[in-house]
């Protein structure tokens, strides 16, 4: 689904993602972790589309070239971003962005884009299952929300745009323990054979919830090692140190 | 530079020597100095007299026979009207009050034309007005539907001016909403001048809407000068994109205590656009509180001025002041100049100002497009979310949908 091959990436003349190999196959959940600084966020910034990266190397996603995609073509084509930090967005209402966003990717699917009201049916349904409550959806888009707020809001537009892969960045950091809960039973109910998740974490934490397939270890802008889920647990103890 | 106008007295019918004298003289003060230009300290941003220059041959004042129209009521909401044809009043319907409570009539230009002002376009509209509607809201009597007032404009206006006054009048604890609301995509080279008087008295409130339903190529330069009495309010929105040229130049007189106003202005400025909108809030008495609330969007060569004074008197102390301007710069050959001022004669008064001017966050474009959302749509959602807020207040959600949905046409462009 996700083929990435020698990725390197550079921005302000600052060289952070120096060759970086990865493949991600329908039905697995792959999580990267590594320390602060070594491209973690890049690497989603750039499989986003985010302007200012200098990029060399291949990223194939479902059979295409991604550097032939805007970011929001990469969206229409299934690929999902929860952001580190989300954005608030005055005077742009939830439900509307919601609205917007889903007839945006269903429009660009060749599906029949929804009316309001059946578009409220079915929000309301995704919103009772992660606890949010519905004046938060009528609210401005983040603004004034809690950190563990904006991160359900995350996955309520993942569970919304139904995307073939989800990449999390940081997604349990300001989140405590039962709003990490639900986060991660929202994944899991969302997680099937067909799609695909790729987690970036700094802790193990998060993935005492949600069991991936296989750990990378990201350093200086490299994959350095990859096993399976019990290398967290192992780097939870140890720490990064000696693998750099 | 070329003279590009050409006024004359006589072409207003039926007016008595006196009046013919008093507008003769307002017209001789208009010729000393002409249209207003960038060396007046009030039109330092926007040099009309060079802009006319530019884009007229010979603007004169026709003796005009307003074309017939057609209404097309906004179906939205249930409102009384007023309809303005050329400036001139030609219908008005109040279906829905008490019709012993409101008098519309004609302006009356007999008792008025003085000549003490050096605002030269002040001067050119005492001499030139005709038409124009007089509004008198008795004592007590709060409107049930909003007052509409509908203007258009006939064809061939090309090369001609249209002055009118306007006069409207609350008395004690009267309450209305007025929806000014210019519904014309007139293509003529035209210029109106208009001078607006308001007189809000003892606890009454106006609500006072402006809105611009099509884009139209008419420079438009409007005078609204307000006198507030005790605890009376007075509330301005300006919702006036799509007009090639407009100054909407605001005086409150806040002259008894307790009198509370405001003004929230959101405008999407797109194609060549140029469009100020100059304050001036005069605290005259203790207890007072204005507020102002300007925002702009700027696109496509377009031009935005803000120019806002706060003037406040040695006995007005308590005086709570407040002005803030933000505009988005989207393009690098727009520009947005802003003048915020304040003078201030008391010594225990709470006034603030603030003005800031950027481009559009692009990490939010960003967030917003990694929804799947495309990059102009995304835009628009930004343009519009920045621009909404300053219709927060308004209490009557009919009416605040309305304008939601009147802005978010304007900001497609429509």
């Amino acid at each position: 689904m996700l083929n990435i091959k020698n990725l390197e990436a550079t921005i302000d003349n600052k060289h952070i993602l120096k060759g970086l190999n990865l493949d991600i196959k329908p039905g697995e959940v792959h999580a990267i972790m590594g320390p602060n600084g070594s491209g973690k966020s890049t690497l989603a910034n750039v499989l986003s589309g985010k302007n200012g990266y200098n990029i060399k190397g291949d990223i194939n996603f479902d059979g295409k070239n991604l550097s032939e995609l805007s970011t929001e073509e990469r969206a229409q084509k299934g690929m999902f971003l929860a952001f580190q930090y989300p954005l608030e967005i005055p005077g742009v209402n939830t439900n509307i962005f919601l609205k917007t966003s889903l007839n945006a990717v269903r429009k660009a699917k060749g599906e029949k884009e929804l009316d309001t009201l059946t578009f409220l049916k079915l929000i309301k349904e995704k919103a009772s299952e992660l606890g949010i409550e519905e004046k938060f959806l009528s609210r401005q888009l983040n603004v004034g929300f809690s950190g563990g707020e904006k991160k359900k809001n995350e996955i309520l537009q993942m569970k919304l745009l139904q995307p073939k892969l989800s990449i999390l960045d940081e997604t349990d950091s300001g989140l405590d323990i039962d709003a990490l809960r639900i986060v991660a039973d929202g994944v899991n109910s969302y997680k099937n054979k067909d799609n695909a998740f790729l987690i970036i974490t700094h802790y193990q934490r998060l993935l005492d919830y949600i069991k991936p397939d296989f750990i990378h270890v990201l350093s200086n802008g490299k994959i350095v090692k990859t096993g399976n889920a019990d290398l967290g647990i192992e780097l939870e103890k140890t720490g990064y140190l000696n693998l750099t | 530079m070329k003279n590009f106008y050409n006024f004359k007295i006589e072409n207003i019918k039926n007016l008595s020597l006196e009046e013919k004298n008093s507008r003769k003289k307002n017209l001789d003060l208009f010729f000393q100095n002409g249209f207003p230009n960038k060396k007046s300290e009030d039109w330092k941003f926007t040099d009309l007299n060079s802009i006319l220059g530019k884009n007229f041959n010979n603007i004169v004042n026709k003796n005009l026979i307003p074309e017939d129209k057609r209404l097309k009521a906004i179906e939205e909401f249930e409102h009384n009207f007023i309809f303005i044809v050329d400036g001139k009043l030609i219908s008005s319907c109040f279906d829905y009050e008490d019709k012993n409570n409101v008098i519309v009539n004609d302006y009356n230009y007999k008792d008025e034309i003085k000549s003490d002002t050096k605002n030269s376009l002040t001067l050119l509209n005492n001499a030139l007005a005709t038409g124009g509607f007089a509004l008198e809201v008795s004592k007590n009597y709060k409107f049930r539907k909003p007052l509409v007032v509908y203007s258009y404009f006939s064809k061939n206006l090309n090369e001609s001016i249209i002055n009118n006054k306007n006069l409207i009048i609350l008395n004690d604890d009267a309450e209305l909403t007025l929806i000014n609301y210019t519904d014309d995509d007139n293509k003529d080279n035209f210029m109106t001048n208009i001078t607006d008087k308001i007189i809000i008295k003892k606890k009454a409130s106006l609500k006072n809407v402006f809105i611009n339903h099509c884009r139209c190529n008419g420079y438009f330069y409007r005078l609204i000068k307000s006198d507030l009495e005790e605890g009376s309010s007075f509330d301005n929105y300006l919702l006036t994109s799509g007009l090639k040229f407009n100054k909407l130049d605001i005086e409150i007189n806040h002259n008894k205590k307790n009198s509370r106003s405001s003004i929230f202005s959101a405008l999407n400025l797109l194609g060549l656009e140029h469009q100020e909108i100059k304050t001036r809030i005069n605290h005259n008495a203790p207890n007072c509180q204005s507020y102002q609330k300007i925002k702009n969007v700027l696109n496509d060569q377009s031009k935005g001025v803000y120019q806002g004074k706060i003037f406040v008197k040695n006995i007005a102390q308590k005086t709570d002041a407040y002005q803030l301007s933000k505009a988005l710069i989207l393009d690098n050959e727009s520009e947005f100049d802003a003048k915020p001022e304040l003078e201030i004669y008391a010594d225990d008064v709470k006034c603030s100002h603030g003005s800031t001017s950027g481009s559009i966050d692009f990490d939010s474009l960003h967030y917003l497009k990694s929804r799947g959302i495309p990059k102009n749509e995304a835009l628009k959602m930004l343009i519009n979310g920045f621009l909404n807020e300053v219709l927060e207040t308004l209490s009557d959600n009919k009416l605040k949908f309305f304008l939601l949905e009147k802005l978010e046409n304007q900001i497609n462009g429509n």
